[in-house]
């Protein structure tokens, strides 16, 4: 699912003359223009990463505004042979962590409206609306939906996933153990296997309690 | 009964396993069937995961093509109208003989028109002459005279032959789009592919695919009561055209998209009329 981006296709500019301008100026302007053009070709899959981050669309859309003036405004910080989406996607989730954390009362902005999240899935398009997934999803923390996003949505492999949510890959799929396997039970109304049916694990143990 | 946790079973799922636990896993599943249910439950909460996250990815990119569709200017429309009225003559006149019953396959002469709109139909967009064309067909083009054309793989392969190309042979049937027909057609001496759908009313819905590049990005535009989206990708230019409302055309442009390609199949060809036509 992911779109081929191209971070590198804008066009060179000459190194700057001016020697108080330095080498950092000449590769701000490179980066600009490398990934300007980069951010606005995935600028549906950025969105949508912002909408489930925060669990709706007006809301993502200002998070993504805010974030894409910062990602611009430091350019400087995006490595060249990085993945653009890898990194657009971590700084999308940076910030929004430094905006909860600033805020009086981070626990109450992290909750989400199960109606406006509902609408997220654009169920007016073409009446596609699967209720079990859209409550399931509704009731995850955003660091579990974006895990989610990422893996099954996005196409990205634990460890590039981890990388965005700046977590070890061991977290990255001791959630979607955890998720997975619950939402497993809850299509099929399975109850949730009992613990003594573990008897083969690839984790260590002590991830399982901390996802 | 081998008992296998779910952290084994999700990651053999999500494609996680080394080969050789692989191998272990696929051993033990071939044998017991409460395990391969299980695998079976946790790729079904998968794809209806994907579902989901395609569908908000749909709707984005619905609302972003919406908001960057470029803006008309008088000057360039009254340029392009006519600049679409003379070059669309030649495959305006090719399509009419299409409906009109000649059918599958169109093998048109490598010139449709003088030199100079040739070369006017060379440098400009392929999708908007082609569009003006589209106005020709309706539900009756599509309802008399129709040859076979049963086996979607077959005519995928085909169509990737002639183009050069892999291209894709969408199944609409979900969006309430019947498949009728393909057929080639050939546009500034290259080939051209129209793959035809109709719906329960109206007029045909028609994915015209041509070997090019272009923006990937999918770009909506009107053109009287035909709604368009263009878009490229993989060398292939794709130009959805129909008389449907815009978020319809553009979830429908937006699946297509998202789908993969159909690879290009070596498997021989039946000898049908329709293959003896073509070669």
């Amino acid at each position: 699912m992911c779109y081929p981006i191209d971070s590198r296709g804008g066009p060179a500019r000459k190194a700057s003359t001016d020697p108080s301008g330095g080498e950092r100026g000449v590769q701000a302007e490179d980066f600009h223009d490398s990934i300007r053009p980069g951010l606005i070709a995935m600028l549906p899959r950025l969105k949508r990463f912002a909408d489930v981050l925060v669990g709706a669309r007006d809301e993502g859309k200002g998070l993504l505004g805010r974030a894409l003036q910062a990602m611009l405004a430091e350019q400087h910080r995006y490595q060249r042979g990085t993945a653009l989406d890898v990194w657009a996607f971590g700084e999308i989730y940076r910030y929004w962590l430094q905006e909860l954390r600033d805020h009086a009362e981070p626990m109450e902005q992290a909750k989400i409206d199960e109606a406006r999240f509902g609408e997220l899935f654009y169920p007016e398009v073409d009446g596609y609306f699967d209720s079990p997934i859209v409550t399931f999803l509704g009731h995850l923390p955003a660091q579990q939906r974006l895990t989610l996003l990422l893996v099954y949505g996005e196409g990205l492999d634990h460890e590039v996933a981890a990388h965005v949510l700046d977590v070890p890959p061991d977290t990255i799929a001791a959630r979607l153990i955890r998720i997975s396997g619950s939402l497993a039970d809850r299509l099929s109304e399975r109850p949730p296997a009992p613990a003594a049916a573990i008897v083969e694990t690839l984790y260590p143990e002590g991830l399982r309690d901390s996802p | 009964m081998t008992e296998l946790s779910d952290e084994l079973l999700v990651a053999y799922v999500d494609g996680q396993l080394a080969r050789k636990q692989l191998r272990a896993v696929e051993r033990v599943l071939d044998q017991d069937d409460v395990l391969a249910a299980r695998v079976d439950a946790l790729k079904h909460a998968h794809s209806r995961l994907e579902a989901a996250f395609e569908a908000i990815l749909a709707g984005e990119e619905l609302d972003v093509s919406a908001a960057s569709a470029p803006e008309q200017e008088g000057l360039v429309i009254e340029w392009r109208v006519v600049k679409m009225a003379m070059a669309a003559i030649g495959i305006v006149a090719a399509i009419a003989l299409a409906v009109a019953g000649y059918g599958w396959p169109l093998s048109l002469p490598g010139s449709q028109t003088d030199g100079a709109s040739s070369s006017t139909l060379a440098v400009s967009g392929w999708q908007e002459e082609v569009t003006r064309a589209q106005a020709l067909l309706s539900r009756e083009s599509l309802e008399v005279g129709l040859e076979s054309q049963a086996n979607p793989d077959f005519i995928a392969f085909q169509l990737s032959q002639i183009l050069g190309a892999d291209l894709k042979l969408p199944n609409l049937d979900p969006q309430g789009f019947r498949f009728m027909r393909a057929q080639v057609l050939r546009f500034a001496d290259e080939p051209l592919t129209q793959i035809l759908y109709l719906g329960a009313q109206g007029a045909p819905l028609a994915l015209y695919a041509k070997k090019g590049k272009g923006s990937e990005a999918l770009v909506e535009q009107q053109y009287g009561a035909i709604d368009t989206v263009t878009w490229s990708e993989d060398g292939v230019s794709y130009l959805l055209a129909g008389e449907v409302d815009e978020p319809l055309l553009m979830r429908i442009a937006t699946k297509v998209k998202l789908e993969p390609v159909t690879p290009l199949r070596t498997a021989p060809k039946p000898q049908t009329p329709v293959n003896s036509g073509l070669d």
